[in-house]
């Protein structure tokens, strides 16, 4: 899935006429006391991040009037939130709230339905309305076919106590919300909360949205919006990270490849498969391994993509070891892995009898591949040895060529 | 025996024209999988490795007796061929696509289960029952011997790549497998191990079974309470990776668009937990499997 900044989803509520606080977007914080000004002078700023949990972040504060706004956008602005830098804020019209409601849509992944869960307890984030107010919370499982009836949007907010022109609007939005799920093809849609104002308005007053990121081929218009890929990591990309993204672009139809830092490490891991690269990695962990990052090929990839993303791993400071392994292959073809892998090692001046390289790759035309790695001094192995003793091997190598280097080994023990 | 396909499968491939599915259609024919009919729009009357070519499944139903559908059409495709296979009273389908909309996943697997069809995928390598000569899918590639052997072991796999090495790992401990599953890797799919596990329950080929499992879902503390029921007595050894994710921040993606723990939910500690107080042989190396199945005796 990718998220999208609160600007955005707040933009496209707006479009679906999904009621909404005025809001602009502000860059420093001189836009920030001027857009307060434009607004009346009491605003709510908050931090353009897509991360949750904001608030506990210290990323959302109220200003009392515009030269408020303006210093308060100062302490914000430049700061880092969960990670994210906050280069831009929300300034939003503060709103007169009588009571907090809460809405949020997703895909039940069990039952395979859509799912609404509702709460009269808006304002706190759903563990602690689940935990305190249990009596206050509905979950409604929709058919896609059938939808969302309307009957059952008044139903679920009558019973959570709503009346009146409330009752009236809270259905209609959550009926609107519905169809704004689907049409987005939104993997998480969380209004928190839906305002009650004191002059009886209901109005999406916060909002977090993420798009399937396998659903944007029909939704080019959110392009610009929508983060691709941010549900992957817990923070942007590095640079490193961003240039084997670029890698992988390049050559859009064949194969893929993932790169993810790790904190420290020395050990540069290649794995091929999914399913075989968590294997390893707990694999390397367990005899005291250290990895420096977590990467994963398959889709028969390039040679060319192959090499651009061994030359990643390389890249990091503090790598001193490469293993490279994978699951015994069903298509992706084990000698043009290893042409790109040797190329790589020969362009970073790297000399296998001095740092450690084992590689555990069979599969497609592995005889070929056997011979590349070999004439290259690489230390090779087929399906003769499992994956978990080419993890054993590899760490025994490390200690071996770094002898006394301690910190490689054990902090992330089994 | 095993499961799910063999020798009387009656097969047709839609997108087979594909480049992809064409060349797995020849490695399905020389393993000597009936492959009967194939499906993409607008090139009837072709032929792949001399397996006719409709442009309707409609069509396709009319010639042949069809009991079982390859899926490999484009993701933006998937929903609409599964609507197709459903009206044509087919009740197995292998999903092989990848990165399928999880909305169009949600309301495929709906009208599947509504129409009491079952589904194998999305985003799978396929199935293989060795001593039927039947595969559905790249599974097994072009040198099947090399990991699938004809035996009395189960596969289950949410990885298509280590459904091969698990299958390889039964044949290293001297054994093989009855039926061999990559279940597929998305977060939405058809049949779980549970599913699979009913069926492997009443396969007389099949004496143990072994399954890869990834973080995420609640696939295995599902598996933990069947067995609990009673409902799978058979040898059940269960390799759980992605242990390190369980110290990562939460809802990182590693591997697979299924594996993520979210929630509190899905993380292999509490997965191996519940396998384990239901009998299971939780081991904790991956190789654990050889000497675990060389232990029960079943050869």
């Amino acid at each position: 899935m990718g998220r999208l900044l609160e600007s955005s989803s707040k933009q496209l509520l707006a479009q679906n006429a999904i009621p909404v606080p005025r809001s602009f977007v502000a860059a420093s914080p001189l836009e920030a006391r001027e857009k307060a000004g434009l607004l009346g002078g009491e605003v709510v700023l908050k931090a353009l991040v897509p991360v949750g949990k904001r608030g506990k972040a210290g990323a959302i504060k109220f200003a009392g009037n515009p030269a408020m706004a303006g210093e308060l956008a100062a302490q914000v602005l430049g700061t880092v939130v969960r990670h994210y830098p906050v280069e831009k804020i929300l300034v939003e019209e503060k709103l007169a709230i009588e009571r907090e409601l809460f809405v949020s849509f997703t895909i039940d992944k069990k039952l395979r339905r859509h799912a609404v869960l509702v709460s009269s307890a808006g304002g706190i984030d759903v563990e602690e309305i689940s935990a305190k107010y249990p009596e206050r919370m509905k979950i409604i499982h929709i058919d896609p076919y059938k939808g969302l009836a309307d009957f059952r949007a008044k139903e679920v907010w009558a019973d959570l106590g709503l009346e009146g022109t409330v009752l009236r609007q809270a259905s209609d939005i959550l009926l609107k919300l519905y169809r704004f799920f689907v049409k987005y093809d939104c993997t998480t849609l969380e209004i928190n909360p839906l305002a009650i104002t004191k002059d009886n308005k209901v109005i999406a007053a916060a909002s977090v949205m993420a798009v399937d990121d396998s659903a944007m081929f029909r939704h080019p218009e959110l392009a610009d919006a929508v983060q691709v890929g941010s549900d992957r990591a817990w923070r942007p990309l590095t640079d490193l990270e961003k240039q084997v993204v670029e890698v992988n672009e390049a050559d859009p139809y064949r194969g893929t490849a993932r790169y993810t830092e790790m904190d420290g490490g020395d050990i540069g891991f290649m794995c091929g498969g999914g399913g075989a690269s968590l294997m390893m990695f707990d694999a390397l962990l367990s005899y005291g391994g250290k990895p420096a990052n977590y990467t994963e090929f398959g889709g028969n990839p390039s040679e060319k993509k192959v090499y651009g993303l061994v030359i990643g791993i390389l890249s990091k400071p503090g790598v001193r070891g490469l293993v490279v392994c994978g699951n015994i292959t069903n298509n992706t073809q084990v000698d043009v892995c290893s042409r790109g892998i040797v190329a790589a090692i020969k362009d970073k001046g790297i000399d296998p009898r001095k740092f450690p390289v084992l590689v555990r790759y069979a599969g497609v035309n592995d005889a070929v591949g056997r011979e590349v790695f070999t004439a290259a001094g690489i230390e090779y192995y087929g399906e003769e040895i499992t994956m978990t003793m080419a993890a054993k091997k590899m760490v025994e190598k490390m200690r071996q060529t770094y002898p006394g280097a301690e910190d490689s080994q054990a902090a992330h023990g089994a | 025996m095993g499961i799910l396909i063999d020798r009387n499968s009656r097969i047709v491939i839609q997108g087979i024209t594909g480049r992809e599915a064409s060349m797995v259609t020849r490695h399905m024919l020389a393993y000597g999988t009936p492959v009967v009919a194939g499906v993409t729009p607008g090139k009837k009357g072709e032929q792949v490795f001399g397996v006719p070519v409709y442009d309707t499944l409609k069509q396709a139903c009319r010639a042949h007796e069809l009991n079982t559908a390859l899926i490999y059409v484009p993701p933006a495709f998937v929903l609409d061929a599964v609507l197709e296979t459903l009206a044509n009273g087919i009740k197995l389908m292998v999903i092989i696509t990848e990165n399928i909309p999880q909305h169009d996943a949600v309301k495929l697997l709906m009208e599947a289960d509504n129409a009491g069809a079952r589904v194998i995928g999305p985003n799978t390598v396929g199935v293989i029952n060795p001593k039927e000569r039947a595969r559905l899918g790249a599974i097994g590639g072009d040198n099947v011997e090399r990991c699938f052997v004809p035996g009395c072991v189960g596969v289950i796999s949410r990885s298509g790549g280590m459904t091969a090495e698990t299958s390889y790992m039964v044949k290293r401990a001297g054994l093989g497998v009855s039926t061999a599953i990559g279940i597929g890797g998305d977060s939405l799919i058809g049949s779980t191990p549970r599913d699979l596990l009913a069926l492997f329950e009443n396969d007389g080929e099949t004496r143990a079974v072994v399954t890869f499992s990834e973080p995420g879902t609640s696939f295995e503390e599902d598996t933990a309470e069947f067995i609990m029921k009673g409902g799978f007595t058979k040898p059940l050894i269960s390799y759980i990776a992605g242990k390190f994710t369980e110290s990562m921040p939460e809802g990182t993606m590693f591997g697979h668009a299924g594996a993520i723990i979210e929630g509190g939910k899905g993380k292999p500690s509490n997965k191996a937990r519940a396998l384990r107080e239901a009998g299971a042989h939780v081991v904790e190396q991956y190789d654990d499997i050889v000497s675990t199945l060389q232990s029960l005796r079943l050869g």
